[in-house]
């Protein structure tokens, strides 16, 4: 979820989410409620409707997260 | 009998060489230690633990050679006249302590580096292993070549090792990284070649170039993180299998 939200600028609708992520409804609030609680994401209402949008410490996360991955493949681990 | 077989003009420079060395080592180290806290995979832990066990032989070397070199501390004199007079007695037992930790701790790192693609064996293979590593460090006080020797093997498993695993993934890194441990085993087959002073500050300078490699796969991996992926390439790195997406 943090990745498709870092691939579409920061923000998203959640609709777009649902389908983007491949998630039903209630696995996608689980997945939601888990996220914002953990401060990596935040809901906004903006002009656009309701917008799911990517925290600092969320974008900080993603970028650990995407170093971790390529340092395991680097090595095969 | 020369404890550092450098050459005059050399002195202090092989120091920097290992400082960069052990920098190098060191970020690896924290890295790796970094990314074990946030996903608790027991090999990246063990990849921190080898590059940590020879950043810190590389510490030990360094402390050694500034004591040896530059007189510091209580054994003055005594530091100038292995150099130059080329005297041992047995006041060096700090010199050789400290590269005999720098030698045990080498092959140990590298060990563990070697090993952790393969499955764990028991506790008595790593007591036999270690008691074998002990035996090549201490008899590498009389016969310098055979801590380069093992090391180059070691070096030689761990470079196959990593072509296999470059055969499976074809990356980039992989190869990067093979080429790196592939230049290090070069820097400890030269060291093993006669002409002992010419052959050391080639070595060394072998060794900085294969580091430098290291530090330039380091700076990649880091950047990398930073980069913003092309579309659909984030869902792969988030580890999503459906990264593969619907066409609408």
């Amino acid at each position: 979820m943090l990745a498709i939200l870092q691939e579409k600028g920061g923000s998203i609708k959640p609709t777009h989410m649902m389908y983007k992520a491949n998630l039903s409804h209630s696995q996608m609030k689980t997945y939601l409620d888990e996220l914002i609680d953990k401060k990596l994401i935040n809901r906004e209402n903006t002009k656009k409707g309701n917008l799911i949008v990517i925290t600092k410490q969320g974008k900080d996360f993603f970028f650990q997260y995407s170093q971790m991955r390529e340092f395991e493949k680097t090595f095969g681990l | 009998m020369r404890i550092v077989p450098t050459p005059d003009w050399f002195l202090g420079k092989d120091v920097l060489i290992e400082t960069f060395s052990f920098i190098v080592l060191l970020i690896f180290t924290v890295l790796a230690l970094k990314y074990y806290k946030l996903n608790k995979n027991r090999n990246i832990f063990y990849l921190g633990l080898g590059f940590g066990l020879i950043a810190l032989a590389q510490l030990a070397t360094i402390f050694t050679k500034l004591v040896l070199y530059y007189n510091i501390g209580p054994s003055q004199a005594i530091g100038q006249a292995i150099i130059t007079s080329q005297i041992v007695s047995s006041v060096d037992i700090f010199y050789y302590a400290g590269f005999m930790f720098h030698r045990f701790l080498t092959l140990a790192g590298l060990y563990i580096i070697y090993r952790l693609p393969r499955e764990r064996k028991s506790i008595g293979d790593y007591a036999l292993v270690i008691y074998f590593i002990m035996i090549s460090a201490l008899l590498s006080r009389e016969f310098f070549y055979l801590f380069h020797l093992t090391a180059l093997v070691i070096l030689v498993l761990i470079v196959e090792n990593y072509y296999r695993i470059y055969k499976r993934n074809r990356f980039i890194n992989t190869k990067i990284l093979m080429i790196a441990f592939g230049i290090l085993a070069l820097s400890q087959l030269i060291f093993i070649l006669p002409g002992v002073e010419i052959m050391f500050v080639l070595g060394n300078m072998v060794e900085l170039i294969s580091y430098t490699i290291l530090l330039a796969l380091i700076i990649r991996i880091w950047k990398y993180g930073k980069k913003k992926k092309p579309y659909g390439n984030n869902l792969r790195y988030a580890g999503n299998s459906s990264g593969k997406r619907r066409k609408h």
